[in-house]
């Protein structure tokens, strides 16, 4: 199927690419289908992308990319919302920012994926040692060790 | 809004399964415990609107007020000509074609949650002008 987007033009997906959130995300409570956009076979950021809105598209990354202690507790009511028989059935996404030259991912507020549904919600973290501002990556800082790069 | 008044060791209900119970008031600061079902979320009000920000941020290719935006395809390829991280192996599901994924999930039972906080922070402390339970003095910042 086609998605429009005003980053990378039309382009096609196959359906079960389709992320449904049916919450929303926070603050974007009626963008309730997306895709997710891989831009290369050896990407370590992808683009969640509004099925409905071109112009809505978030970054989003594997958290444990760059946070190696980094998880994600799940409640069983959050299991059961999501149709998640299995915690094995889960993917865990955090959405990226920019601030100046640094790149961060909100930790605190993850998105989680059943793989098998492809249902998501973003959830909400109580504990505080994550926040919505962990760092990265630098940009054009080239590589780094993550273990070096915890905030 | 609905305010009410209740001293320390008061309880008001919410629904037949919500309690929340003036802990301690000391000074602007009103300690509140809360008994709720699991499926209820309890946070403080601050960490949703801090996740918003940064939603409406990272969709935004305007700098916003908090000076984050959303970082753009060309910096990120630029990033991957310069070497990020490598995966060591696939660890955990992943989505189809998505083979380098693998933050661990760890299930959660509230009780156990709390069972690792300390009597001191039970408690959710929030700041007692926000709440309908607020004694006399006015709002604060911050």
């Amino acid at each position: 199927m086609e998605v429009r987007t005003s980053r990378f033009g039309t382009v096609n997906i196959n359906e079960d690419r389709v992320i449904t959130f049916s919450k929303g995300l926070l603050g974007f409570p009626r963008h309730t289908r997306f895709c997710l956009l891989e831009p290369g076979d050896d990407a370590c950021f992808f683009w969640l992308q509004s099925m409905d809105d071109p112009n809505l598209a978030f970054v989003v990354t594997d958290p444990s990319l760059f946070v190696a202690d980094y998880s994600v507790t799940i409640r069983a009511e959050q299991m059961q919302e999501l149709g998640l028989a299995a915690i094995e059935d889960a993917q865990a996404f955090v959405i990226v920012n920019k601030v100046d030259r640094t790149l961060t991912g909100n930790l605190q507020g993850p998105l989680v994926i059943n793989t098998k549904t492809r249902q998501g919600e973003q959830l909400v973290l109580a504990e505080k040692r994550w926040t919505t501002r962990h760092t990265l990556v630098q940009l054009g800082a080239g590589i780094q060790a993550p273990a070096a790069m915890s905030a | 809004m609905l305010v009410l008044s209740r001293q320390r060791d008061e309880t008001i209900m919410i629904g037949d399964e919500i309690e929340v119970t003036i802990v301690d008031v000391r000074g602007d600061k009103v300690r509140l415990g809360i008994t709720a079902p699991t499926k209820v979320a309890v946070h403080r009000k601050e960490i949703y609107e801090a996740i918003k920000r940064e939603n409406e941020q990272a969709a935004s290719l305007a700098k916003g007020t908090r000076g984050a935006t959303a970082p753009m395809p060309a910096e990120l390829q630029a990033l991957r000509t310069n070497g990020l991280p490598k995966r060591p192996g696939i660890r955990g599901p992943v989505l189809a074609g998505l083979s380098r994924l693998g933050t661990s999930l760890a299930p959660s039972e509230r009780a156990s949650e709390r069972a690792s906080e300390t009597p001191e922070n039970r408690g959710t402390e929030i700041s007692g002008a926000r709440t309908a339970f607020s004694h006399e003095s006015g709002p604060k910042s911050g």
